[in-house]
């Protein structure tokens, strides 16, 4: 099987590289780094990754305005929301956009890498 | 699998193929033997026959003789004998060999050989008698009357063979009943057995079946006690929910309690829900609960995000008072061959843990508070702090024995009294920049600031005070044990660095300092730049109980004066002054021993007009006194207690409870005091103290 794309939307630089170096070890190829929804929305339909993480504030595009663009783009792709847990109630819109899962900032790597688990993991009886 | 799996009917399955393979043994078997029976019958039927043809040829054959012996024609008869011969032979053939016959109604049917020794024995032995009689009868021919002598010859052969065969055919028919009775006795006993087995397999089933049925009635009996115990054992609050928020009918007897109430089966959870939590987390929760039931969520990373984790519920408990509770609601999805059919909602009330947390949150912070307080008393001088802290003993102490005092004097000079004490102490507090002090004598002071002004305060309105002061003594001994022990620390004996040499005229006396420290930081919270200024005699010089009057009195005058003087620095641009307002303050000593002091600031003065207005706000006049009075009255109005020009209450001012401490204090002291103010320009207070009678006692 070949590695799984992922790509990684969040407007802070710091979050972007801690995904992406706790990911990278998970056996993730790392199609692109996106700052905003716009962004990652451009990315998404050059690369055509396998899963994502996606911050929800971003300026440009939020993360629930790109969730629904890319959701309307492609039923497959796995969505994780990575975002501060200030309001319960925008990241139960985001799910319901199309995102499975989500993951309350600040997070650890083993948490993060648990999470992407989690999100990979065959939809079925579990 | 493609395969059938029987499971537990194998039994079952078994049995009823059984019990039809068996029916219809029975039936073939019954069907075979009884077409038998319905053959023997012919045969039985032939035979008895057979008997009567043996004893008509006989009769025949006489006739024959008896009609040719009178001349008579005897042709009918003859024809009669050879039918009678045919009929017979036939018969006897097919018996022996099978073959057909005629039947009674004159049909020809087929005979089967008789299977069976015995018969064939009485076949053959009447076979060797009718061979001879037949070849004699055949022998007559079938024409014609037979001659006299051939008559005779048959009827003599006739009478020679008739009773032979006619017990012959007899014992052929009474064989052949025989044989037919057997048949029928086999097929009763095959009829009987299988009707036994049938009802035996049928009981097997019977049996089989009940012992399943109750074995798993026995089950589900078992495990509906079990999962009783369980729901009402648990202390947790258990329930199932179906995607359309209903309950379901099974939940833990705990889950009443939690909830608060007992109609629950079938209910609508969110209706439930609707009164304990605001409608915006209830709308959170209907779309966390609606995420639940789509399987392409990931239930783990959806967790986080339940708005009922931590639900505040407030509940009326009788006397109006109320009882706060939290409730916490966790959601685990229920899957039915794959399926998610419900959410198990487990409800927990978990008010202890939280309040728990709650006191661990706020012990913490006492220790930081206490942590805080260190910090403020290390930065304040140990014998500033000895006096204050005497000082605010004291001050305690005057307030206890005023409220003590059994009506003594009118409860609004009780209160106005405490309030000056309380006011100066919360000034001195802020001045040494403890916080820790200054804050509750703060909210001392509001408390007593609601009961100013009113006219009947009854004894337990009084309670409150008594409540803060009892925090405020804890406070001050606290304060008190960590100053002593932060002198332990420090050793009672302690080695001063040497003082730097500097010009005397320059140093700053440690009282000065603090004066302006504390204009500053009543300058920074009022947004406000001021600098204060002293000059004059050395305080020291004067008596103990002079320095630490007009220290007060600065103290209180600062305050004054940055609140209510010194306008904000735009203003003061505007008005073409230095935007740092200054303030001067000047002492000197009476040849009496006592003191004089100056106080004087650049701000905007006495406004006549405001303080019209305050002092008809405090209720010290009506509105046509106010307009009547001479400006020096209204002048002396801000030594009353109540009268403030400010609007807002603050840690600062607000309450015009500083100048009528001041006044007080004068009184006390026997001084006088005068103010000079020039609107927009300045405000000048002019103090005089004469010598205190201890001081006089001292000298004398």
């Amino acid at each position: 099987m070949t590695a799984r794309k992922l790509l990684i939307a969040d407007d802070s630089n710091i979050v972007r590289s801690k995904i992406a170096r706790a990911l990278g070890q998970h056996g993730l190829h790392i199609v692109g780094l996106a700052a905003n929804g716009r962004e990652a929305l451009e990315l998404f339909k050059a690369t055509r990754p396998d899963v994502l993480t996606m911050d929800l504030t971003m300026p440009e595009m939020d993360g629930i305005e790109c969730i629904r663009a890319i959701r309307a783009l492609d039923a497959k792709v796995r969505i994780l929301v990575v975002s501060a847990l200030s309001d319960k109630g925008t990241a139960i819109q985001a799910l319901k956009q199309g995102a499975q899962g989500f993951l309350d900032k600040p997070f650890t790597e083993a948490e993060l890498s648990d999470a992407i688990g989690e999100l990979l993991e065959e939809t079925g009886n579990g | 699998m493609l395969g059938f799996d029987l499971g537990k009917y194998r039994t079952m399955v078994v049995s009823i193929a059984l019990f039809l393979v068996l029916d219809l043994g029975v039936l073939i078997l019954n069907f075979v033997i009884s077409s038998e029976i319905d053959k023997d019958a012919v045969n039985i039927n032939l035979a008895g026959r057979q008997r009567m043809l043996s004893q008509r040829m006989a009769k025949t054959a006489l006739q024959i003789e008896a009609r040719n012996a009178q001349g008579q024609p005897s042709e009918k008869e003859a024809k009669e004998l050879a039918q009678a011969h045919a009929t017979f032979d036939g018969t006897l053939n097919a018996f022996i060999a099978g073959g057909n016959t005629l039947s009674g109604a004159g049909k020809d049917i087929h005979v089967e050989r008789i299977d069976d020794a015995h018969a064939q024995a009485i076949l053959a032995e009447a076979k060797g008698l009718w061979t001879p009689f037949s070849t004699a009868v055949r022998g007559l021919g079938d024409k014609g009357a037979p001659s006299p002598e051939a008559a005779a010859g048959i009827a003599r052969q006739a009478e020679a063979v008739n009773l032979s065969l006619l017990k012959l055919m007899n014992d052929l028919t009474t064989r052949c009943e025989q044989l037919s009775s057997d048949k029928a006795t086999t097929l009763r006993m095959v009829q009987v057995s299988g009707i036994t087995l049938a009802t035996i397999n049928f009981l097997i089933i019977l049996f089989h079946f009940l012992r399943h049925l109750r074995e798993s009635d026995r089950l589900v009996e078992k495990a509906r006690r079990e999962t009783d115990n369980i729901l009402q054992t648990t202390q947790e609050g258990l329930f199932l929910l179906d995607d359309k928020f209903a309950m379901g009918t099974q939940h833990s007897k705990a889950l009443a309690g939690i909830i608060g109430t007992d109609r629950i089966a079938e209910q609508d959870f969110l209706a439930i829900l609707r009164p304990m939590v605001t409608q915006k987390t209830l709308d959170t929760a209907k779309e966390y609960i609606e995420l639940l039931f789509q399987p392409e969520i990931k239930e783990k990373l959806v967790a986080s995000l339940n708005p009922l984790n931590h639900v505040e519920i407030h509940q009326a408990q009788g006397a109006g008072e109320m009882s706060t509770r939290y409730l916490q609601f966790g959601f685990n999805r229920v899957r039915e061959e794959g399926r998610i059919t419900h959410l198990l909602v487990t409800a927990n009330d978990i008010t202890r843990r939280v309040k728990l947390e709650q006191e661990l949150k706020a012990t913490e912070e006492r220790a930081k508070g206490q942590m805080g307080m260190l910090v403020e008393i290390l930065q304040v001088d140990p014998s500033d702090m000895h006096r204050f802290l005497r000082a605010a003993n004291e001050g305690l102490g005057h307030i206890n024995n005023h409220l003590m005092e059994q009506g003594g004097g009118k409860a609004e000079q009780k209160i106005n009294a405490i309030y000056r004490i309380t006011h100066r102490l919360k000034g001195d507090a802020g001045a040494l920049g403890l916080s820790m002090l200054a804050t509750p004598f703060h909210e001392l002071e509001e408390v007593l600031d609601g009961l100013r002004g009113r006219p009947n305060v009854t004894g337990e309105e009084f309670l409150p005070i008594t409540v803060h002061l009892k925090a405020l003594f804890e406070q001050l001994e606290t304060v008190g044990s960590a100053v002593t022990r932060i002198a332990q620390m420090r050793g009672v004996v302690t080695v001063e660095p040497p003082r730097p040499q500097i010009d005397p005229a320059e140093a700053v006396p440690r009282v000065v300092s603090q004066w302006q420290a504390f204009t500053r930081q009543i300058a920074d919270r009022q947004q406000r730049q001021v600098q204060l200024s002293y000059s004059g005699i050395d305080l020291q010089k004067l008596a103990p109980v002079l320095q630490e009057s007009i220290n007060s009195m600065v103290t209180q005058f600062v305050r004054n004066a940055v609140v209510h003087g010194i306008e904000p620095p735009a203003e003061r641009r505007a008005r073409g002054k230095p935007e740092s307002g200054r303030i001067a303050v000047y002492v000197s000593q009476r040849e009496d021993g006592g003191a004089d002091l100056s106080f004087r600031d650049d701000g905007k003065g006495l406004s006549i007009a405001k303080l019209r207005e305050a002092a008809v706000r405090a209720g010290k006049l009506t509105a046509e006194e106010a307009a009547t009075l001479d400006h020096r009255r209204i002048v002396a109005l801000i030594f009353e207690p109540g009268v403030s020009t400010r609007e807002a209450v603050d840690e600062d001012a607000g309450r015009g409870a500083g100048l009528d401490a001041v006044k007080d204090m004068i009184a006390r002291l026997g001084g006088t005091v005068r103010i000079g103010s020039t609107p927009g320009e300045y405000c000048h207070f002019r103090i005089s103290l004469p010598a205190q009678p201890e001081q006089l006692a001292a000298a004398a």
